[in-house]
C-alpha cells in the first residue's frame, strides 16, 4: 500500500499516523535525536515514545581549530517512556516502508 | 560526492518551476502546483532537505519522500519518508 508514492497520504499528518507502534526517528532542536516506538501524537507533534534511544551531539572545541570545528562527541542515553514537546520536533522519520 | 545521484532536481536554485498557466497565482496555488515534485526545503537552521513533495498542511508541516539531508553541500543523511515540522521551515 505505502509503495506507491503519496497513496494514503493527504496530509502530513498522515505520515505520522501511519508510523502509530512503529519504531520512528525523530531530530530535535538542540542536536538532539530519538529512536524508539511512537505511541501517541497531537497536533503540536508532542510525542510520548517508549524505549527510546537519545543521541545528543557535543562538539568539544578543540584549541587551534577553526570556529565550530571541534571534536564531535555523541552521548546516548536510553529511556523506557518518554514525552516529547513538539516544539523541540525538527523531522519525524517512520521506518523505510519501501 | 555521493555516487547513485537521483534525477537532477528541476527546482534545484532559485528559479521556480514552470508555473501553471494560470498566471500569478497565490502561494497556496504555487505550493498546490509543486505537490509531486522534487523540492529543496530549507529550514532555519540552514539544513536542507531535497526530496519529493508529497504534501503539506496549512502550518506548513511537510510530508517529504526520497528525502535527502543536505548539510554545508554534503549529505548527511537519506530517510524514504520525513515529516517536517512546519515551524522549522525557512
Amino acid at each position: 500500500m505505502a509503495d506507491v508514492p503519496s497513496q494514503g497520504v493527504q496530509e502530513p499528518f498522515d505520515l505520522i499516523r501511519l508510523s502509530l507502534s512503529e519504531r520512528v526517528f525523530v531530530k530535535l532542536r538542540g542536536d538532539r535525536q530519538l529512536t524508539g516506538v511512537l505511541h501517541a501524537y497531537d497536533g503540536h507533534m508532542n510525542l510520548i515514545m517508549s524505549d527510546v534511544e537519545e543521541t545528543i551531539m557535543i562538539v568539544e572545541p578543540v584549541e587551534g581549530a577553526p570556529e565550530g570545528e571541534g571534536i564531535v562527541r555523541a552521548v546516548k542515553r536510553n529511556l523506557d517512556m518518554l514525552f516529547v514537546r513538539g516544539d523541540g520536533v525538527i523531522l519525524v522519520s517512520p521506518p523505510s516502508r519501501t | 560526492m555521493d555516487s547513485p545521484s537521483p534525477p537532477p532536481p528541476p527546482e534545484d536554485s532559485p528559479p521556480p518551476p514552470p508555473l501553471p498557466s494560470t498566471s500569478s497565482g497565490s502561494p497556496t496555488d504555487f505550493l498546490k502546483a509543486v505537490v509531486g515534485k522534487r523540492v529543496v526545503v530549507r529550514l532555519v537552521s540552514g539544513v536542507d532537505y531535497r526530496g519529493l513533495l508529497s504534501c503539506l498542511d496549512g502550518y506548513m508541516n511537510i510530508a517529504l519522500e526520497q528525502t535527502e539531508e543536505h548539510v554545508n553541500g554534503r549529505i548527511t543523511n537519506r530517510y524514504g519518508d520525513a515529516f517536517i515540522r512546519g515551524n522549522n521551515g525557512s
